[in-house]
């Protein structure tokens, strides 16, 4: 039996595949969770640092939404599923000019999706898409019937916050260079200007294989080691915004607050090819941030740990913690599950459910040792995931804009050899060349 | 010590420093009243010392230094410069001083910029905005357009957005006179052939090409203990031509340049007689007279990459010994060749 299904459009595809590429930049899996009235995709990264959570309004999104719920689950139906498998699917072939694809042969016409279950039967996703040349290509994908973890967001307690355009923001973070890791957003009221500075402690690694003995030049006086170490700091960035470009913007003076920079970087990635505007509210160090934009018919929403002033602080001086320490320092989790009078305020969070809060409760006990050597956020893997270099629309968040003098970059064999066997993974299953669209 | 300047051709500035940390990741920067010199000293490689004047790149340029002859010497990573650079490419007005923060010596660029904010793609649609920061914006640009005049695009006619202050904070030492005083400039007996150089855009693209087929060529023969590093032979002769050649077990390949014109000496600037330069001895010995210099492929492509800054480049030749690359940096502004020169200095390697 059907326990909801729904239709999108072309460009619901794309939406929806754009916001799954920017969820798998925090976790490998997603847990869509239905109602009557709208789809929840969640999901939360394995340090339990970020959560995500889109929710699709039923009647705006959907060229045709319908839930009917199963007896054991009349109102709402959950079930987690890995973000590749629905990444592969939903993907837009763009082959050929944008112009071909629209009228052309191979772009989606529409995308039907069923979740079928009940006693007796396998549990499947069915998605059909169908495409403009008249194929249909149906994919059948298992699922774990599992009730999502939410993020707990206490909105009272968050008074700091403000508002502004993504596409600013998203240009200012060009501004930083590699090899930073933090971001500690603060405020000087006397400036009436709002800071975003970018640091890391850690000493940047030389990457490239020409480093090797290369860093004994111009000088003797000194030893290698110690010039090596000072030169090797990355650059330090700051960047000033006056509050006026904000809109609504309501912010503790000096307060520092300290995020991952590559969550921040994922987030506004998307947020500027959704929506204008991006809203922030925190409230302080080791407290939970979050964002959120929406466009028509969808919801955004993040929550980001910050990194306590302790842990920062820890960090700065490779002091090694006390236990007192420990238990000062602000936690670094976001709280999971069960938490449901405090995000009762807000409608758009979906509730959580009482039954996970058993089997959730185990991990996040034993979580709270990795904390104290992990205060703040994992380093992820840098591979970006296949299918998102060609969907997002704008990726110059990682490219340098600037100058296209690649000519002039020096010959180097082997990097053309890494550089060739990223351009294979250019062609998709179909064989088909995989344009990257610019906008 | 105060070191404090406007930044202007950022552009030329840019491509410098990626020119230069092509081939090395940290540089000598000696600053004094007239002068500022890039220097690089691979461990191995060609070396590079570059010497603009001021006001190449400068300008509003404050210098103060208890050194003899008024000098700053720093040492300075080339890819955060480079950077911080590129960050303020596009920018209203940006400047650079020597500061300090938590007690470390920084080279401190601030960056005045506005971001553009175009509508594109799905959902982009203007933030609506308040009246109030609106007009704000405008009052901005009438009191900056009161002093400065911008080249302006079309994008006035769109929202602006107010100006952003960047500060990019680059890593720097200071280094002590005694410490570069003992780094002299190579010294190289007169070359036997001076060239203009073709453009370096073909030259490089052949000889990287040379260079991947040399290593392909060492890897497909198992034999060879494989060559990782090529070998690249340039010859030149005083009758207007170029030689490009690879030359290995395997193959034998050969690029040639015409019709490349050779500078004229300035006698006044000669130690020795101009009939008796090498270059005119080998003149007279006719076109079949090659200087012949042996370099690495590698390392050649990162000299080349100098090729961005668009300068005219003369190579003088000191058969079988070294090539000497003088690029001169164009002047956008007032089109003249000035006395900014990137010298590069490139050993021949025994055959």
């Amino acid at each position: 039996m059907v326990v909801f299904n729904f239709t999108l459009s072309e460009d619901g595809v794309a939406v929806l595949h754009d916001a799954l590429a920017c969820m798998f930049k925090f976790s490998d899996d997603v847990c869509l969770e239905a109602r009557k009235d709208k789809l929840t995709l969640t999901t939360l990264n394995i340090s339990k640092s970020a959560y995500v959570c889109y929710s699709f309004a039923a009647n705006r999104f959907f060229s045709r939404y319908s839930f009917e719920g199963t007896p054991q689950q009349r109102d709402k139906f959950s079930c987690q599923l890995y973000i590749k498998s629905l990444l592969t699917i939903f993907r837009a072939r763009q082959s050929g000019g944008a112009s071909e694809s629209r009228d052309g042969t191979s772009s989606i016409e529409r995308c039907d999706v069923a979740i079928d279950d009940g006693d007796g039967k396998k549990s499947r996703l069915v998605a059909r898409v169908s495409f403009r040349n008249g194929i249909t290509a149906s994919h059948s994908l298992p699922y774990e019937v599992k009730a999502p973890v939410h993020a707990k967001f206490n909105k009272e307690e968050a008074s700091n916050h403000w508002t502004i355009s993504s596409k600013t923001l998203r240009q200012l973070m060009d501004h930083f260079g590699p090899g930073i890791e933090l971001l500690d957003i603060n405020t000087n009221e006397d400036n009436r200007v709002v800071n975003f500075t970018c640091f890391t402690e850690k000493v940047q690694k030389r990457s490239g294989n020409d480093g090797e003995g290369n860093h004994h030049i111009v000088l003797m006086a000194i030893t290698a080691t110690d010039r090596y170490i000072v030169l090797k700091k990355p650059l330090h960035t700051n960047i000033a915004v006056e509050m006026d470009e904000f809109d609504d913007v309501e912010v503790e003076d000096k307060l520092h607050i300290i995020i991952s920079v590559k969550d921040f970087r994922a987030i506004l990635q998307h947020a500027q090819i959704t929506s204008g505007e991006l809203v922030t509210t925190y409230s302080n160090p080791g407290r939970p941030m979050k964002l959120s934009y929406g466009a028509d018919g969808i919801l955004c929403e993040f929550i980001l740990m910050t990194i306590g002033e302790k842990d920062a602080m820890s960090q700065k001086h490779k002091a090694p913690r006390s236990s007192a320490a420990k238990a000062a320092a602000a936690p670094a989790q976001l709280d999971a599950a069960s938490y449901r009078a405090n995000s009762g305020t807000n409608s758009t969070n979906p509730q959580p459910i009482a039954s996970n809060t058993a089997p959730k409760a185990k991990p996040s006990q034993h979580q709270s040792q990795d904390q104290s050597r992990h205060p703040g956020f994992e380093i992820r893997p840098q591979n970006p995931p296949p299918g998102t270099s060609r969907s997002t629309r704008s990726d110059s968040l990682f490219v340098g804009q600037y100058d296209d003098d690649q000519q002039w970059e020096p010959v180097n064999p082997e990097e053309e050899e890494e550089e060739e066997d990223n351009a294979r993974l250019e062609w998709n299953t179909n064989s088909e060349p995989v344009r990257v669209v610019w906008s | 010590m105060r070191f404090k300047t406007d930044l202007k051709n950022i552009r030329t500035f840019s491509k410098l420093t990626a020119a230069l940390n092509s081939l090395e990741k940290i540089a000598w920067m000696r600053l004094d009243d007239d002068t500022v010199r890039l220097t690089v000293i691979p461990a191995t490689g060609s070396q590079v010392w570059a010497s603009l004047s001021v006001d190449l790149i400068f300008e509003n340029y404050q210098l103060q230094s208890n050194e003899a002859n008024n000098t700053i010497n720093l040492e300075l990573p080339l890819q955060p410069l480079q950077r911080a650079l590129k960050s303020a490419s596009g920018s209203h007005h940006a400047n650079l001083r020597l500061t300090k923060r938590d007690g470390a010596p920084m080279l401190s660029m601030t960056i005045h910029t506005t971001t553009k904010d175009t509508s594109s793609g799905p959902g982009g649609g203007l933030p609506s905005r308040s009246g109030g920061a609106t007009r704000h914006n405008d009052d901005a640009w009438a009191a900056d357009d009161s002093e400065i005049f911008h080249p302006e695009s079309l994008e006035l006619q769109m929202k602006r957005d107010r100006e952003k202050v960047i500060t990019q904070d680059i890593p720097v030492r200071v280094l002590h006179p005694e410490t570069v005083e003992t780094i002299m400039q190579p010294r190289v007996r007169e070359a036997d052939v001076h060239i203009q150089m073709p453009p370096l855009l073909q030259l490089k693209a052949i000889s990287d090409r040379f260079t991947k087929l040399a290593l392909t060529a060492a890897s497909s023969t198992s034999s060879a203990t494989a060559d990782k590093t090529p070998k690249l032979e340039l010859q030149a002769n005083m009758h207007g031509s170029l030689r490009l050649r690879l030359h290995t077990d395997a193959l034998d390949i050969t690029s040639t340049w015409n019709d490349l014109t050779h500078p004229d000496l300035d006698p006044n600037e000669l130690t020795m007689p101009i009939e008796e330069h090498p270059s005119t001895l080998f003149k007279q010995a006719g076109p079949e007279k090659w200087a012949t210099v042996r370099v690495d492929g590698r390392d050649w492509s990162r000299v080349l990459s100098v090729g961005r800054l668009e300068g005219r480049v003369i190579g003088c030749f000191a058969d079988d010994h070294a090539l000497i690359l003088y690029v001169y940096v164009p002047h956008h502004v007032d089109g003249g060749i000035g006395s900014d020169v990137v010298t590069y200095y490139v050993s021949s390697f025994s055959p």
